[in-house]
């Protein structure tokens, strides 16, 4: 009892460092869990482009998406999580459709990614995904649902997911490496993104054509990029901190 | 048998880093039985360890530390309770109206700890409508969460909590956050469902002028103990022979006070005004009906003063198309001087205040600020040193890991050097008495610590002119008494506080003027004698109680220090007896 | 009111997603030509004929616009118009560009006219049946998005009284800004503990939770399910036997003039207006209540 108690008694005294190492309980099991999730995704879509060869590639290509953020959402709901992390999860998102909504007149240049990539550092691998994709289902109630939102959701999800992965979870704590991440997460946005361009306004998918759009599509992307690049460094140190303080505090995540 | 029984309950935070001394216990030794139908009101000043207590009673929220002693619910101790029970049947409203919702829409959250219950659709369906009736929440039953008033959520989570059907309700400070009328509207409802539902009620609460006589009984806690637990009449006459200074003594009841404050232990005690007035009737002549003031310094050379702000014809809406919430305004405060303005809820008085403070443009008017319009400052110029509001919500002002930290800001506006900022930061927590608080999180301080810690912030800005938007909210009485002291030793150094306030108790014992903002301005800007006595609801319940034998008490002190001067109506030899009684007490404490 | 928004959630979802199927399904010109006038219908008798025409105007932009890319991109098809940079420039892709841009804005127009009647409450209906958690954190977020509003504000009024970045220049509007920010992340979290303890103490996270809802499958919304799902076979069934076929290369298919076509048309055509029809009446029978009162 007493032993316990010593270990707890002065939080404040761990720093970053100690914290990750408690947020990061990732046995080999689940990683592998997480890295077959991935993969499948990726493969479920490649395949789905694949067979169908036929001319209804928006409508499965949207189908895909969506049913590609699925796996998530059911591991999510089946197992025990903390209500802590729940809250956590709706202010995060909240967080992010407010970022979305003030930065709302001017084209691509969002803080959203950058919450996201954030709350996957600090807060996991599927809070990232989870905070990701609602983030692009909510905020599109506001500014408009289309075909193209469970491409966002995946997009979004997938920028929270691989920015939680355990491994690059530490190193993106650092300001140089989390930036060239941000720039990296700008160029995926996009180029998933892309993919519907390609397979809603012309007929058919091809590299050709797919190096046509993301070409045309550059100063977006770039756009992307560097939003992605400042708003992360501005907002590192307040989200960074405020997070590793609560999990400290009261043992989250 | 008995609801809840609590044996020998001992409870230890762990050990915090920065304290630097052995942390006593929250609570010691805490034995108590709560019979089924019970109103138990427990009271006593900020960290006593009220509110460990009742969370210790509430197995989910219970904090995490060193605990020994056995807590039973309904003859079954709390460990072996079913999580189900555990969750369903003890009730728990907390402080926050604001944090304790869940969901988006009114009638979610109402149905929010039934759907946890598993209970089927149809029963949650009748439940939540019967609720929605019982409370009258049927009007804004499909509102959003977000857009009812304090007092409105605060009856949410009552409502909902009660749809779960608990057997005892626990309630932390639930009025703390709320204005007067609808604190007392909460508290009547709370009344109600003890009476008519017979459900056994335990709660905490700092103003105590309306629940304290409607309590069984009344558990005084003093340093994580249990000073006395009796009904409000004896807890009230005893608390004073237990220690005659008790902080406490100021939270109680304006009757109680005055009764305390005239050494009268062989009256009846009297709990509420009507007893208050019955008291005074019974025991004081009414030769002199009106106590002499001494005209006060600022009163008297006022016109002399120079004038801090100065606002005239201020017109300011939010957007074009809504109504205007500020309509031809014209205020005047002179330095030195501390005013009040009272008045309902959503008047407009907040906006007042944003407005003076820069943040709120009106539209049309002039406001001049130590004899220069608003216009013309620019940048930091207003702020450093001139203007400073503290806001209502504390939690706003703080953005640092440290209260420290967030101090040290202040520097950056002041142009301070390192030393000048340290040796001021150091005067102001002692000031405030707030030092050992500095090294903390702004968010681990409790609401009172918040509230103190931000006007620190501010008072450091040297302002000239200090805008306070409901001080009051959420403090212990004896924290009330210290910012009384505080604003009038400000006041004395030529500082102008305009004060935005619903606590007329406070705003009657520290104002030179008040007035009531109503119909988008300013009415009755007067001295709070003239003020609160031509007034007949809004006023002070010391004025209330003394009203028919005394033109122009308003205060406690006023009508103890006006019956003092009256006689005492004599009737036989017991106050002879009583004031040796009174002596004896004092020197066995 | 008693639109085809007062449905039950379910119904209306079902409706949506299978008219947007069908939308996108195929490319058959009656398809999307129904597609988009049923969009048009249910949009106009939503708004009112004069935003109606305010949109089209924004639709008609944007459907020029994609028209051009496919041309640009694709050069099958036989019958070529002109040359550009040495890249044939056909009629046949013209004509599936402008289709294709079609089928998109017949999609806009869905999703634009069911935002208004798929609110934010029967989307959280539908969700909190099939993924409870989720439909929770989402309520939450519905809550929070307005209550976060309202506190950047107040922030901004008190972080502004103390006269740290209180200039007009940029500099000290991107530092107010992140100070706002700051000073809300720390909020919501720090009070967030509270709601989760609340939470807690309310019984979440106890075995078999139920989900309550205001909205009952009524009568009404039986018939409807009816009709929209007898309608709907038949579509599945026109697609089956080829009715909805269509081809653009080589060169443009013809439009089939049988009567077995003509039916399958009316089918898609009588679906895509069911919300627009249900709507119109609704307006119109109010109207007539109204001036009884």
């Amino acid at each position: 009892m007493k032993k316990q108690n010593e270990k707890m008694a002065c939080p404040e005294a761990m720093d970053a460092e100690t914290a990750l190492e408690n947020t990061a309980p990732y046995n080999l099991k689940r990683l592998v869990g997480w890295i077959v999730l991935v993969v499948g995704v990726i493969l479920l879509i490649r395949l789905g482009i694949r067979l169908l060869a036929d001319r209804k590639y928006n409508l499965v290509s949207v189908m895909i998406a969506l049913l590609a953020c699925v796996p998530f959402y059911f591991t999510y709901e089946k197992r025990e999580g903390s209500i802590r992390r729940m809250v956590m999860i709706a202010v995060m998102t909240a967080i992010a459709v407010l970022g979305r909504l003030i930065f709302g007149p001017i084209p691509a240049f969002k803080p959203m990614a950058a919450i996201i990539i954030l709350t996957g550092i600090y807060m996991g691998p599927e809070s990232g995904f989870l905070v990701g994709s609602l983030e692009a289902v909510v905020s599109n109630i506001f500014f408009g649902q289309g075909p193209w939102t469970p491409f966002q959701m995946l997009t979004l999800g997938l920028t929270g997911l691989l920015s939680g992965l355990p491994g690059l979870r530490a190193l993106l704590r650092r300001r140089l490496p989390l930036a060239i991440w941000g720039l990296l997460m700008g160029i995926m946005y996009s180029g998933i993104m892309d993919i519907w361009t390609v397979l809603s306004l012309i007929d058919g998918f091809n590299w050709h054509r797919y190096l046509l759009a993301l070409s045309t599509a550059l100063p977006y992307t770039i756009t992307y990029m560097v939003s992605n690049v400042v708003f992360l460094m501005l907002t590192i140190k307040p989200i960074g901190e405020k997070l590793n303080r609560i999990q400290i505090k009261h043992g989250i995540f | 048998m008995e609801l809840l029984k609590v044996e020998d309950l001992t409870f230890t935070y762990p050990r915090q880093k920065k304290d630097i001394d052995e942390a006593a216990p929250a609570l010691e030794h805490v034995s108590f039985e709560i019979q089924e139908g019970e109103f138990i009101v427990v009271c006593g000043e900020s960290g006593c360890g009220k509110t460990t207590l009742l969370k210790l009673l509430k197995r989910e929220l219970a904090p995490f530390g060193e605990k020994s002693g056995k807590i039973w619910f309904r003859g079954v101790e709390q460990n072996s309770l079913t999580d189900r029970e555990a969750a369903c049947e003890i009730g728990y409203v907390l402080q926050n109206p604001e944090n304790q919702t869940v969901t988006d829409k009114v009638w979610h959250e109402l149905a929010f700890g039934l759907e946890n219950m598993g209970v089927p659709t149809p029963v949650i369906r009748r439940r939540v409508a019967e609720m929605a009736c019982f409370f009258g929440i049927d009007d804004w039953f499909r509102k959003k969460t977000t857009e009812l008033s304090g007092g409105q959520k605060q009856l949410l989570n009552l409502a909902s909590i009660m749809a779960m059907q608990p057997k005892l309700l626990i309630l932390d400070e639930p009025t703390s956050q709320l204005d007067p009328i609808a604190a007392s509207d909460f508290i009547n409802t709370l009344v109600k469902i003890n009476k008519d539902l017979g459900l056994t009620i335990l709660m905490t609460e700092h103003r105590l002028e309306e629940v304290f006589p409607v309590a069984d009984r009344v558990f005084v806690m003093d340093k994580g103990k249990i000073l006395l637990m009796e009904p409000p009449r004896e807890a009230g006459r005893d608390l004073k022979q237990i220690n005659a200074n008790h902080k406490m003594l100021l939270g109680l009841p304006s009757a109680l006070r005055i009764y305390h404050g005239l050494d009268a232990p062989e009256a009846e005690c009297p709990l509420t005004v009507r007893d208050g007035r019955n008291f005074l009737e019974e025991n004081y002549e009414n030769r002199i009906c009106r106590l002499e003031r001494k005209k006060t310094e600022s009163e008297g050379t006022k016109k002399d003063r120079p004038i801090a702000m100065r606002m005239k014809d201020i017109c300011f809406r939010y957007e074009k198309d809504l109504p205007d919430v500020l309509e031809s305004v014209a205020l005047t405060v002179y330095e030195g001087e501390i005013i009040s303005l009272l008045g309902g809820n959503g008047a407009g008085k907040t906006t007042l205040l944003n407005v003076v403070s820069g943040a709120n443009k009106p539209y049309r008017g002039k406001l001049e600020i130590f004899g220069k319009r608003i216009q013309k400052y620019s940048g930091k110029e207003l702020y450093a040193g001139k203007l400073a509001s503290l806001p209502q919500n504390p939690q706003t002002v703080f953005i640092k890991m440290t209260v420290r930290e967030d101090y040290q800001e202040i520097q950056k506006v002041m142009g301070y050097s390192q030393e000048e900022m340290e040796q001021k930061i150091s005067e102001i927590a002692d000031l405030l008495g707030i030092s050992h608080l500095l090294s903390r999180h702004p968010y681990d301080l409790s609401g009172g610590e918040q509230q103190k810690a931000a006007l620190g912030k501010v008072l450091l800005l040297q302002p000239r002119l200090l805008l306070l938007d409901e001080p009051t909210k959420g403090i212990d009485a004896w924290s009330k008494h210290q910012l009384q002291l505080l604003l009038k030793d400000l006041k004395r150094q030529g500082i102008a506080i305009l004060m935005v306030t619903h606590d007329v108790e406070f705003a009657a014992g520290v104002s030179d003027r008040c007035g009531l903002f109503f119909d988008h301005e300013i009415t009755s800007l007067d001295t709070p004698e003239e003020f609160f006595c031509n007034n007949n609801y809004y006023t002070t319940a010391a004025n209330r109680i003394s009203r028919q034998r005394y033109e122009n008490a308003v205060t406690c002190e006023e009508v103890i220090e006006l019956c003092r001067q009256n006689r005492k109506i004599k009737s036989g030899d017991r106050s002879q007896q009583r004031n040796g009684q009174g002596e004896a007490h004092e020197e066995t404490e | 009111m008693n639109g085809f928004g007062s449905y039950h959630p379910a119904v209306l979802f079902s409706y949506y997603v299978l008219a947007v199927s069908f939308s996108m399904f195929s490319m058959h010109p009656v398809i999307i030509l129904a597609s988009v006038a049923g969009g048009f219908l249910l949009f106009g008798a939503q708004n009112g004929i004069r935003k109606l025409f305010k949109e089209l105007g924004f639709f008609l932009v944007l459907f020029l616009l994609m028209s051009l890319v496919n041309p640009l991109f694709i050069h099958n098809g036989e019958t070529v118009l002109f040359f550009m940079n040495d890249n044939p420039i056909t009629l046949e892709a013209i004509i599936y560009g402008s289709m294709a841009s079609l089928m998109i804005v017949g999609v806009l127009l869905w999703c634009r006219c069911y935002g208004a009647i798929l609110t934010t409450e029967k989307f959280l209906y539908l969700f909190g049946k099939l993924i409870p958690k989720l439909g929770l954190i989402l309520s939450m977020v519905f809550r929070f998005i307005p209550l976060f509003k309202v506190q950047i504000r107040k922030i901004n009024q008190s972080q502004k009284t103390m006269g740290l970045y209180a200039t007009d220049s940029v500099a000290d509007k991107i530092g107010g800004g992140v100070r706002v920010f700051d000073s809300l992340v720390s909020w919501s979290m720090e009070n967030s503990i509270d709601t989760a303890d609340a939470m807690k103490a309310r019984g979440y996270g106890l075995p078999g939770r139920t989900n309550f809802t205001l909205f009952r499958f009524r009568k009404r919304d039986g018939i409807l399910m009816a009709v929209m799902g007898a309608l709907a076979a038949a579509v599945f069934t026109g697609f089956a036997w080829g009715s909805y076929g269509f081809y653009y290369y080589p060169y443009v298919a013809e439009i089939s003039r049988d009567i077995q076509s003509a039916a399958a048309y009316l089918i898609v055509l009588a679906f895509m207006c069911i919300p627009g029809i249900l709507e119109l009446k609704e307006k119109v029978s109010w109207n007539y209540l109204k001036s009884k009162i």
